[in-house]
């Protein structure tokens, strides 16, 4: 059995092998990929979009249907995270964990209260808790705006450096990510709530397809973003432009909230009460 | 100007080089993390900073604006390399590692 196993891979590797001997050489001018779409792009990207990246250009407007679907995936990995993890019946064993803010006495539940006991007073933590660091705790909050501010950066400088939708919404749900594992999951809650992020998520597609249909109702073909150019009183070509941003907003919000949706279901066992 | 600039390139150079061995050569987990820890800091802060350096040469808007990015990189670097080897360490002793001792005389490794 092994030894056909080994016969089957031996022969499909040999075949895939020989099959690379026909491929055009690394960066032959000539070959079948340079010679059809590629020079289009590459000459004329700055008429028709007037933007400089010319991968921004073709992944968010040539190529917008693609990159529509590739957000969609996004949305519907956190739906499947969702649907396949949360749990909404509570943790077995001890319960509730709480910390008394003046004292620092830590009082254990053996189940939970009737009443939340005053946050003011009693701060709940995790059953595993360990005193968090400090160092970390602060340097994570003095980092975590910067790399916010960094991520729309990203988002919104698409056009002009590498960049945009995915890899802004990645930094910017890494450093949500980042308020979970260095405070708690529940601070990190707070600031992005488990709607916020189902939400964010669905309008973020919703934008994307949003102005593919605004386009198609305004009388051009589904992400022809130059149809736009009456409502944004801007000319066809800006107009262009100004629609792969928009886009680009809707791909940032997808990206951000699934990650955290999907970070926050796996930290915490589907629960979202306490976690990494 | 290119002179000092490649001066600072190699010393940084050089604090890379004995960051890599002291990873390699140091007998403990703590003790390896100390030149992770500085050694690369130092060792980017000082490349980073010819980088913007060589950058500033025609001095014109658009150069000076490269180099304050790269002087930001270096600012974040300072910040979250440090604390990044703290959290290990912490972690590390959280989790029950203990710190390396010097084998006594003829009590072996």
């Amino acid at each position: 059995m092994k030894a056909l196993a080994l016969a089957i891979v031996a022969l499909v590797g040999g075949l895939l092998i020989s099959a690379t001997v026909d491929f055009p050489d690394w960066g032959d001018p000539a070959s079948p990929a340079a010679l059809h779409v590629s020079p289009r792009y590459i000459e004329k990207t700055m008429e028709d979009t007037s933007v400089p990246n010319i991968v921004t250009s073709v992944l968010a407007d040539y190529r917008g249907f693609d990159t529509m679907f590739e957000t969609t995936v996004v949305f519907t990995a956190g739906v499947a995270c969702f649907l396949l993890l949360r749990r909404r019946e509570p943790r077995p064993g001890p319960s509730r964990v709480y910390r008394h803010r003046a004292s620092g006495v830590i009082v254990e539940m053996s189940q939970a209260p009737d009443t939340e006991p005053a946050p003011e007073v009693f701060k709940r933590i995790d059953d595993d808790w360990t005193p968090h660091d400090l160092i970390v705790m602060n340097v994570c909050r003095l980092l975590i705006p910067f790399i916010q501010l960094f991520g729309l950066y990203v988002i919104a400088h698409g056009h002009h450096s590498p960049g945009g939708g995915f890899q802004g919404g990645v930094i910017l749900g890494a450093s949500v990510i980042l308020l979970a594992l260095s405070w708690d999951l529940r601070t990190a809650s707070l600031r992005m709530r488990e709607v916020a992020t189902g939400l964010m998520s669905a309008i973020g597609v919703f934008i994307y397809a949003g102005v593919g249909a605004l386009a198609l109702a305004m009388g051009g073909n589904f992400l022809d973003y130059a149809a736009l150019a009456p409502i944004l009183m801007v000319d066809p070509v800006a107009a262009r432009s100004l629609g792969i941003f928009f886009v680009e907003v809707g791909v940032g919000l997808a990206v951000m909230a699934t990650m955290v949706l999907i970070y926050k279901n796996l930290a915490s066992e589907g629960r979202l009460d306490q976690g990494l | 100007m290119n002179l000092a600039v490649t001066i600072i390139l190699g010393v940084g150079l050089v604090f890379f080089l004995g960051g890599a061995v002291g990873i390699l050569r140091f007998p403990d987990f703590y003790s390896r993390l100390h030149p992770a820890g500085k050694m690369d800091t130092l060792g980017s802060f000082l490349m980073l900073g010819a980088l913007a350096l060589y950058h500033l040469h025609p001095f014109t808007l658009d150069n000076v604006l490269v180099a304050i990015k790269i002087a930001l990189i270096v600012v974040f670097y300072f910040l979250a390399s440090p604390t990044a080897t703290h959290a290990i360490v912490d972690a590390g002793i959280r989790a029950g590692q203990a710190a390396w001792q010097k084998p006594k005389q003829g009590a072996g490794s």
